[in-house]
């Protein structure tokens, strides 16, 4: 792996190696760019690092201390935060799926949230893109949206509780399909194809799961990039002349600054704004990128509700990668809904220690009942949703006055949900019901607390007085200054994000390859 | 939406089952011929015949020698139903006890193939002729099972159940031994002088167009399942063109007429055969290429590429073989 | 229908026979013997908030007397003492192991006051009183502070102790789970397909069979 001098200018240090930052520094430096893309966590070798348990690949989580308030406080972690070279695509479910077109035009074209300054065409070409470089594993035909061309991979097999799906959509009449999924099922280069282990979100150790751990980043190594793991980034340099000239981190123990030309911030929905907002001087004193005081509002995460049965059958839904069929019915169906914006939903694995809390925390179980539930594990079946949320400016990341390990005031997290985000969740829940029930299950209940994913936060757009960053997730502050993870969303769709992030980030190094030509950077 | 896309696998696989089924119901009266012609042998014949055919050389005559080709065709493919039905049918936990007979009767079928192989009789078998007619009845079951098991899913006919249910062309494997077997009965019992015949076809060139069927619909299994795969591995390309080749090749010689040598069809069907027991090798790899390699056999053994697979293509090469075989010693077939 | 006896639905099945198959890796081997190998004496918690979570422990996660007991406490001490935290937390909340300390503290308050024991020495009904009673937030003594007790019993003092419980290769053999898998995944995936390294569940009231089974998972 080439190294660069701190000393000397980098054309780009990234903030952050997930699927915002990992595929940007791949791209950017097979541009032919000098990058440094540094992350808090280790670089892991999952053949060698990853166990087959819940507790030891919590290390994979971001554990840093957070608060959480609002009426519906988020739970941090597992489900939606990464701390590793990779981000939080080391643990992600895999799931890849494109945005509905209309979604990025929702407040024209559907009456909600905000216009992206994206064009769905063009994004339409970047899924793909990034569908090729994942391999993606999906159906021969996707049954909803504009044509899309043939996934990279054949789908993998369907597990039962992907048949359980299958069956509830055939007997309420909706389309169902395979779900495409960034695992390979068959091998590539060295890489394994899945072997159906199902610890999918405590890390893969075989290699098959198609992150960007595996997958740009070696591109990006090969490309001439550095990853510089546990380098903690605690405020990005801004000098007079409203340019940033590097940005000071932590790493073996000491603090350190690295000068570059351009300063990348990837670090999801919470740490990016707190970056941005811990990094404010006399100059900046709300924080960096932040002259529409935006920075931090309209997060964004998903509605995960889930309802659960037992089957009179084995399924066994340990089994496999958890997700693998999927309807978006009622993301690209608009009749019949007393709400805004759209929902998916999925089968389910949980591994034991995940859904012995799930029945502790959502259903409040303990003792002797705890005990004889656990043991229906094995003829558990779930249907989750990935539900869309409306941004909203209460919903936001602000510093705590309490500081974390490296002495930076940590995030305050705030989130309610709105009327209609209930409304959604409601809808999604008497539907899956319907659906559970059509299979025969028994002992039906409703998981109604959790919650996934981050976005929102640093929205891109049209106007420097509503948006932090423009579509080439260039700040509007400071030139040389960028954003590029799932904080630009100005809205999030009813669909996993990752492919979107992705996909973001190559559009986003192809733009700065054009203006850097033009010499506008 | 998705079912339509199933259509050519299907298809094929319906084709075979039709020629299969009426291939079976001529199956008694050519039977019922054969014995016919086999009483009234004349005896005296058998030196002038070996001396026209052969030149003297050998004592055994062409349609036995041609017969024994196609016990050993016959056997070959056996033997990968055999070891195929047995890995797939353990990985299906052998759920319905129906699961057993292919294994039971592919053991026979191979059985009967390696006494056929050895044997330079010139009467058909009372033993090996039931057994080749309960193989190819066992594969139109089988194929039943198979199409039963696929439309139930949900999904019906999606590339979901065809790449991953019941595999809806790997019954035929059997009925093709079934029907080659069948056939060099026949071949071997035909009397001196007479042509040899298979349902009033002349046994080579009839030979040569089920083989060349047989390999269409093999080649249509392994494109299924290596689209399955993304031929991510070029070589993967090669039982998805070759074999196709193969059969058109057959076709041709089936439709040229007697009296030929064929030596390119030949060659070519020797390639077949090296390719379908390289296949093995080519597979072997794959088994290594999944997590754990062979250390973890008993999971990649069942999930990775299925070794007994390929060798079907050498047992329908060898077939190929023995029919170019019989029409340039018998000009007349 | 299976037994309903704890512990009977998946007899003679011991997650780990597999250790030394090809189910296990190494690093998994070495994270669980060490899990395995924790000593029961705390190093986070004093001697008497140890009697306390140990007591809770037992009526939040309760075990059979035919086995070896979990050490569930000292594995939620020991997750403490690494400092090893879920990472969120609600204001008035503090950080983990402050908040086991406070709560537990609050906890021994308020059983004082309404048995005048310590919470270990309660009568098992007792106990499930008052973790009931925290469950639905009503112990409300000055000594939680900001912390509500049924957050503390939600996303902590249950949480910790379930995951803990749920950590251990007993109870991921009493629940029939496959348990660690890599290099080997599984291969049978549709319902009612078991992998013959998979836990049997008794069918049809056939103890023999499943226990015949299970013996084999290797």
């Amino acid at each position: 792996m080439r190294q660069y001098r701190q000393s000397e200018p980098v054309d780009f240090v990234i903030v952050g190696t997930g699927a915002g930052g990992g595929t940007l520094a791949c791209r950017l430096a097979e541009h032919g760019f000098s990058v440094v893309a540094m992350d808090a966590g280790p670089y892991f070798r999952p053949l060698e690092d990853f166990a087959s348990d819940e507790s030891e690949q919590t290390k994979l989580y971001w554990t840093d201390d957070r608060i959480v308030d609002g009426a519906n406080p988020l739970q941090m972690g597992g489900n939606n935060s990464g701390k590793a070279v990779g981000g939080s695509t080391v643990h992600f479910a895999m799931v890849s799926l494109r945005f509905r077109p209309e979604w990025f035009k929702s407040r024209s074209l559907l009456g909600y949230g905000a216009d992206w300054p994206l064009d769905w065409r063009e994004m339409w070409r970047y899924y793909s893109e990034v569908e090729d470089a994942l391999k993606i594993a999906g159906p021969i035909t996707y049954p909803w949206g504009p044509h899309r061309p043939r996934y990279p991979y054949r789908a993998h097999e369907l597990n039962a509780a992907a048949r359980a799906l299958a069956d509830g959509c055939e007997a309420l009449g909706i389309q169902w399909t395979e779900t495409p999924i960034a695992t390979l099922s068959a091998p590539r280069g060295l890489a394994h194809p899945c072997v159906y282990r199902g610890f999918c979100t405590s890390g893969c150790s075989t290699n098959a799961k198609q992150s960007a751990l595996v997958t740009w980043i070696p591109r990006a190594i090969a490309a001439g990039a550095e990853i510089r793991d546990l380098a903690m980034v605690g405020r990005i340099e801004a000098d007079n002349s409203n340019l940033a000239t590097g940005v000071h981190y932590h790493r073996d123990g000491q603090w350190r600054f690295q000068r570059a030309r351009n300063v990348v911030v990837a670090g999801y929905a919470i740490e990016t704004p707190r970056l941005l907002l811990n990094s404010a001087t006399d100059r900046f004193p709300a924080g960096l990128a932040n002259s529409s005081g935006l920075v931090g509002k309209n997060l964004m995460v998903q509605s995960n509700q889930a309802v659960w049965g037992t089957m009179e059958r084995e399924v066994r839904s340990y089994k496999g990668p958890p997700s693998l069929a999927i309807t978006e019915h009622w993301n690209y169906e608009d009749k019949g809904k007393d709400f805004f914006g759209g929902y998916c939903y999925m089968s389910q694995g949980p591994l034991p220690q995940l859904w012995a809390n799930t029945l502790l925390s959502a259903r409040g179980l303990w003792g002797p009942h705890l005990i004889s539930e656990m043991e229906n594990y094995n003829h558990v079946v779930g249907l989750k949703i990935v539900g869309e949320m409306l941004p909203q400016e209460a919903n936001r990341v602000t510093l705590a006055d309490e500081t974390d390990q490296y002495g930076l005031r940590i995030p305050r997290i705030t989130y309610s949900w709105c009327d209609n985000d209930r409304r959604l969740i409601d809808h999604s829940l008497a539907f899956m019901t319907e659906a559970l029930e059509a299979v025969d299950a028994t002992d039906i209940w409703r998981q109604n607390d959790d919650t996934c994913h981050l976005n929102g936060t640093a929205r891109m757009g049209n106007d420097p007085l509503t948006s932090v960053v423009n579509a080439d997730c260039r700040s509007w502050d400071i030139r040389n200054l960028w954003i590029c993870d799932g904080s630009v969303f100005p809205t999030v769709g009813g669909v996993n994000p990752s492919l979107t992030i992705q996909a973001i980030a190559c559009r986003t190094a192809d733009r700065i390859k054009t203006m850097a030509r033009r010499g506008e950077l | 939406m998705r079912r339509s896309n199933g259509v050519t696998a299907t298809q094929i696989a319906l084709g075979l089952a039709a020629l299969a089924a009426s291939s079976s119901l001529l199956d008694k009266r050519s039977l019922a011929r054969a014995r016919k012609y086999r009483t009234g042998e004349p005896k005296q014949a058998k030196a002038v015949y070996d001396n026209r055919i052969l030149g003297g050389k050998l004592d055994v005559p062409a349609t036995v020698t041609a017969a024994k080709r196609l016990n050993r065709a016959a056997g070959m493919l056996a033997l990968s139903v055999l070891a195929d039905s047995g890995v797939e049918h353990y990985r299906g936990s052998f759920k319905n006890k129906a699961m057993f007979t292919p294994l039971i009767v592919s053991a026979a079928t191979l059985g009967v193939s390696v006494h056929g192989t050895a044997d330079r009789r010139k009467a058909a078998h009372i033993m090996r002729d039931t057994t080749y007619l309960l193989a190819a009845t066992t594969g139109l079951i089988g194929t039943c099972f198979h199409f039963y098991n696929v439309a139930k899913k949900a999904g019906g006919f999606s590339w979901q159940n065809l790449f991953y249910g019941a595999p809806l062309g790997a019954p035929m494997a059997i009925l093709l031994s079934g029907l080659i077997g069948f056939c060099s009965e026949r071949v071997r019992e035909t009397p001196r002088g007479i042509t040899p015949s298979i349902f009033d076809l002349p046994a080579g060139r009839a030979m040569a167009a089920l083989t060349s069927v047989g390999l269409l619909g093999t080649a249509g299994e392994a494109g299924l399942l290596h689209f399955r795969g993304a031929f991510h591995n070029p070589f993967m390309l090669l039982p998805v063109t070759l074999p196709p080749l193969g059969a058109a090749l057959l076709a041709r010689t089936a439709a040229a007429g007697p009296g030929r040598r064929h030596p390119f069809v030949r060659w070519w069907m020797r390639l077949l055969v090296t390719m379908g027991l390289a296949g093995v090798g080519f597979h072997a790899y794959g088994v290594s290429r999944n997590m754990g390699g062979w250390r973890n056999w008993s999971q990649n053994v069942l999930n990775g590429p299925p070794l007994p697979a390929p060798p079907s293509f050498a047992g329908l090469a060898l077939a190929g073989l023995a029919a170019l075989g019989l029409m340039r010693d018998h000009p007349d077939a | 229908m299976p037994d309903s006896r704890p512990g009977t639905r998946f007899p003679g099945y011991d997650v780990l026979s597999k250790r030394q198959g090809p189910s296990w890796n190494e690093k998994t081997r070495e994270v669980i013997a060490k899990r395995l190998a924790t000593a029961s004496e705390p190093r986070f918690f004093t001697a008497d908030e140890f009697l306390t979570v140990v007591a809770a422990a037992s009526r939040i996660v309760p075990q059979p007397p035919t086995r070896r007991p979990v050490p569930i406490a000292a594995l939620v001490d020991r997750k403490l003492h690494l400092m090893q935290s879920d990472g969120y937390r609600l204001p008035g909340t503090p950080r983990d192991g402050e908040a086991w300390r406070l709560g537990l503290k609050a906890l021994d308050l308020e059983t004082r006051v309404a048995f005048g024991v310590p919470f270990h020495i309660l009568k098992e009904a007792d106990q499930d009183f008052l973790l009931a009673r925290m469950q639905s937030g009503e112990l409300r003594d000055p000594a939680w502070t900001d912390m509500a007790s049924d957050v503390f019993f939600r996303m902590r003092l249950a949480r910790d102790i379930v995951l803990a419980y749920y950590s251990h290769p007993t109870a991921w053999s009493e629940i029939g789970w496959g348990g660690p898998a890599s290099p080997r995944g599984y291969v049978r995936i549709d319902y009612d397909e078991r992998d013959p390294w998979e836990a049997a569940e008794v069918k049809g009231g056939n103890v023999v069979a499943a226990r015949r089974k299970n013996n084999r998972v290797r």
